[in-house]
């Protein structure tokens, strides 16, 4: 697929920020349309608007992140992942593949797991996202985060922010009453590493209820 | 006195900072003005690149730069590859770098990229390994002597041996491509300031990740600092400097601005190395008592036109393990256009062990034999050929440790004896071996005025527990409790370390730390005789004790903090080196293992599931059982992922038909059975005065072995051709 315009006019650019500004719409974003969208090309004062994020349309998305209030303008292509990552400089989560087949980027969005690589951020618009770095009461760890340190529960630590994530989200799920749950709902966060057992132990011994499995 | 942590099951001192995302990774980096690119990879298998259109791309916005072949970057060699990327219009094999583009923003960086138009000139790759097979030659440049025959007085010939020998089994075994998929992609952030270039980069060798960029842009190597304190996993593959990075540093120095590339998984399996595919064929004869008299085990291994390293399969596994009269061991290369092959988790171990420990079992089976019965009957006490015993072996122990936690006397011989419901249930054992290496290694020992002490090496903990080892040794020697103990690793600048791969890590830094340590109290004697303002000033050096983080003397001590603080110097510091351990001309150097495993296929579905896993490891001192046993665990999935799931889709074009993580399967969470980790913890003092060996790569070796055996127990079905997936049990 190339830049160029298709044979009824519409570039692949110009649909993408058709697509994100109707998906922004919807949670109703504010959106900066791009003078020159049609050439292909931003217009300056386009470019100008669109800053660091330098694309022909942006939106501006309002959220609450870890409690606190965000106000972020970018790129329709931006995803709730890069988003927290370069834009919020929240580099707890991780990407892993961009694809959502690992689970390393999972983060709560008004409490629900969530794949932020495969969440637009314009779809958060006015809603609360938790990560890894909101678990923490100061310097008291979640009894999650604390779990996976007892346990043991990580060796290089890439997968483990989406792991704890997936994990506190589990007990509110209530989906941690045999050891083959926990594995079973466990199984979208892929450990390379190899410290699944050392994970579903975390999880068993914080889990409302028998210690063992 | 602070309780030496060594040998405690202490949490791993990075675990508070991984749980709560403040580890920063090499992606994790935003130096200011950063820019992002972004590669392009070939999309033909084979050929040469006739054009490239980048204008679209190049006025796309906020694009920075293209950089293709035909505008290269200034690269030299160095990438560890045996070709330089963007020089030529060659493409080597599908998925090749050949450009990138640099942009303000990620989704600029990667839109943009998707508007460059490359044409080629294509011609047919060599992708197929099995059809490769009958042209493969005999490698230059192994690691092992690629054929070795030990012949018994008389005997002119293994198959002579072999025909001689009253029971013969024999069998071809097979295993596709795989790829280690850490769960962190290769990144790099280069940041050129004051005529240094600064690279950030998750590598297993930071030293060495910097002299290869160094050499690829023609800088002292003096001049590159890498950066690595966290790494998402490695496995083999961040040991070595892919072209991503070089390239990353060379675009940075072109635009003026630190340049941050994160490769897409895909392109993890393309623009970095796997394990090569093997193929194996085995004879084994022996006496009706199961006495060894010939083994015979050649390989073929697929090899990288594009990189050097292959799977050395029969020369790391059927080389040593057994004793018999007769030997032999070929190992093969088909020269392929694919991606580099590189070192993956037990290099030819994992492929070796998997022919070797199933034929074992096929042998045991014809001969009615227990298969741990037959490994002891066959048990090596000196290194074939060599007649040399090992610095510590205990893989005796192993065996029956391991038979009796496992409750292996239950295993019924005959296949598909056992069933619980619609599950035919069936154990199966193989046996651990891997080389005990240790490279050259610098530690340094700094202690502060403050109380505090620092230790110090350019290695890299990629989840294998070498920031808390450090701080565990560093308290043992210096007889201070862990928290005042701070580890520094993941720096080029530190002292030199070959870095983390081998097993090797601990082996090197737990001997080299003691002699520092050593030499940083004989600095500070030094300056408690010697000092007026010193309380033990005037002392006899040789009659000043250390112990528990003081000096003591003549009834009189002092603390290192006190004494550094009262004379006025910040710290004291010693650096101390230590090479390869043990005289190898006496001793042949391995650790060992047993695993003992049960399976359950359903007998209408064939679905197979793992129930559980028995593993004893002879690995020497264990320095922390907590980190050790998670390392074990770890790669023992490799094993698991050997046996039931992975492998690499060539399509004849040599494309990756599975290059991503939801095609290419990787053990999940449920996957996983519970594991029975046991170490004998027997110290190795030949090979180091810290008696300690390496975990990393020892867990995975056999596991697949012992799976395929036991599917064999459960079924009647000898699987030879890895993964075992379900139409292979139908
Ligand atoms: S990065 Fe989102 S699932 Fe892998
Ligand atoms: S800890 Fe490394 S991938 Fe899970």
């Amino acid at each position: 697929m190339t830049g160029q315009a298709d044979g009824d006019g519409v570039s692949r650019r110009d649909l993408l920020g058709r697509t994100a500004v109707a998906a922004a719409g919807a949670a109703s974003a504010t959106v900066v349309p791009g003078a020159a969208l049609a050439a292909g090309r931003p217009a300056a004062g386009a470019a100008a608007a669109a800053g660091a994020a330098g694309s022909e349309a942006t939106i501006e998305v309002a959220m609450t992140v870890n409690r606190r209030p965000e106000r972020i303008r970018v790129d329709p292509r931006v995803t709730l992942l890069d988003a927290l990552r370069d834009r919020l400089a929240l580099t707890g989560t991780k990407k892993g593949c961009d694809q959502g087949q690992c689970g390393a980027c999972t983060v709560h969005v008004d409490g629900e797991r969530v794949l932020s690589c495969l969440t637009l951020v314009g779809t958060v618009q006015h809603r609360s996202v938790t990560t890894v770095e909101g678990l923490a009461d100061g310097d008291t760890l979640h009894p999650v985060q604390q779990a996976f340190v007892d346990c043991d529960g990580l060796q290089c630590g890439f997968c483990t922010p989406g792991q704890v994530m997936s994990a506190v989200a589990l007990l509110r799920e209530g989906h941690t009453r045999s050891d083959g749950e926990i594995r079973e709902y466990m199984s979208g966060n892929l450990c390379r590493c190899g410290a699944y057992n050392n994970i579903v132990q975390a999880i068993r011994s914080v889990r409302p209820g028998p210690r063992s499995r | 006195m602070a309780d030496s942590p060594l040998g405690r099951p202490v949490n791993r001192v990075d675990g508070r900072r991984k749980v709560t995302g403040t580890a920063a990774y090499a992606a994790d980096q935003h130096p200011d003005r950063m820019v992002h690119g972004h590669l392009l990879v070939s999309d033909v298998g084979h050929g040469t690149i006739r054009s490239m259109d980048t204008a679209a791309a190049r006025s796309a916005p906020g694009v920075l730069a293209v950089f293709t072949p035909f505008e290269p970057l200034a690269l030299a060699a160095g990438a560890g590859q045996n070709w330089v990327p963007l020089q030529d219009t060659l493409v080597r094999y599908h998925g090749q770098v050949i450009g990138i583009v640099v942009a303000d923003t990620f989704e600029q960086a990667r839109d943009a990229a998707a508007l460059v138009r490359t044409d080629y000139d294509e011609t047919p790759p060599a992708a197929s390994f099995a059809a490769g097979i009958p042209t493969a030659t005999v490698p230059t440049g192994g690691w092992e002597p690629p054929v070795v025959d030990i012949l018994a007085d008389g005997v002119t010939s293994i198959d002579e041996a072999l025909a001689a020998s009253p029971v013969v089994v024999s069998g071809n075994y097979s295993q596709p491509s795989k790829h280690h998929n850490a769960m962190e992609p290769h990144a790099t952030v280069a940041d050129w300031r004051d005529g240094g270039l600064v690279v950030h980069g998750g590598t297993q060798a930071p030293a060495g990740h910097a002299r290869s960029i160094a050499a690829a842009l023609r800088l002292d190597p003096a001049q590159v600092r890498v950066l690595s304190p966290y790494v998402g996993g490695g496995f083999g593959n961040k040991a070595t400097t892919w072209a991503d990075a070089v390239v990353t540093a060379a675009a940075a120095r072109a635009v003026g601005r630190p340049v941050k590339t994160v490769l897409t998984r895909p392109q993890t399996f393309t623009v970095t190395g796997h394990r090569s595919a093997v193929a194996q064929a085995i004879a084994l004869g022996a006496d009706h008592d199961g006495t060894l008299i010939a083994l015979k085990h050649d390989a073929w291994s697929s090899l990288s036109g594009s990189g050097s390293v292959f799977e050395s399969a029969p020369g790391t596994t059927s080389r040593m393990l057994y004793r018999t009269a007769n030997l032999h061991v070929g190992q093969k290369v088909v020269t392929l256009d694919v991606p580099p092959s590189t070192f993956m988790r037990a290099p030819g171990e994992e492929s070796g062990s998997f022919a070797l420990e199933c034929a074992m079992d096929e042998l045991a089976t014809a001969l009615r034999m227990d298969p741990v019965a037959l490994r002891l009957k066959n048990y090596a006490t000196v290194l074939p050929g060599r007649n040399v015993p090992w610095s510590s072996k205990h893989l005796d122990e192993c065996y029956r440790v391991g038979a009796s936690r496992f409750g292996w006397a239950r295993r019924r011989a005959t296949p598909s004896a056992v069933a619980e419901g619609d599950w035919w249930v069936g154990m199966g054992m193989a046996t651990a071996v891997y080389p005990a290496n240790r490279f050259p290694t610098s530690v340094r020992v700094r202690l502060l005025a403050d109380g505090t002490a620092a230790v110090s090496t350019a290695s890299a903990d990629l989840g294998t527990g070498m920031w808390t080892v450090l701080a565990q040794l560093g308290a043992d020697r210096l007889g201070i409790a862990m928290d005042r103990v701070r580890p520094e690793l993941g720096d080029s600048a530190l002292p030199a370390n070959f870095g983390a791969f081998g097993s090797a890590s601990t082996a090197g830094v737990a001997p080299a730390l003691r002699d520092a340590a050593a030499a940083a109290v004989r600095s500070l004697t030094e300056i408690a005789v010697s000092d007026e303002r010193s309380v033990l000033h005037g002392a006899d050096p040789a009659g000043v004790e250390y112990r528990a983080g003081a000096l003591h003397a003549g009834g009189r001590s002092v603390t290192f903090g006190a004494l550094l603080t009262a004379t006025g110097h910040p710290a004291v510091e010693a650096t101390a080196s230590g090479g390869p351990g043990g005289p190898p001309a006496e001793y042949a150097f391995h650790s060992f293992g047993a695993h003992f495993c049960e399976v359950r296929v359903n007998r209408w579905t064939a679905e197979l599931r793992l129930s559980r896993i028995t593993t004893v490891v002879d690995a020497g001192t264990i320095v922390n059982p907590k980190t050790a046993r998670n390392q074990i665990e770890g790669g023992m999935l490799f094993g698991v992922g050997q046996a039931l799931f992975e492998g690499a889709q060539v399509e004849p074009n040599g494309r990756i038909a599975n290059a991503n993580l939801a095609d290419y399967l990787i053990p999940v969470n449920a996957d996983v059975p519970p594991m029975d980790v046991h170490f004998l913890d027997h110290p190795d003092t030949v090979f180091n005065p810290a008696g300690v060996r390496g975990v990393g790569e020892i867990g995975t070796v056999g596991v697949a072995a012992a799976i395929a055996n036991a599917v064999f127990n459960a079924t009647g079905r000898r699987v030879r051709d890895l993964p075992i997936t379900v139409e292979k049990l139908l």
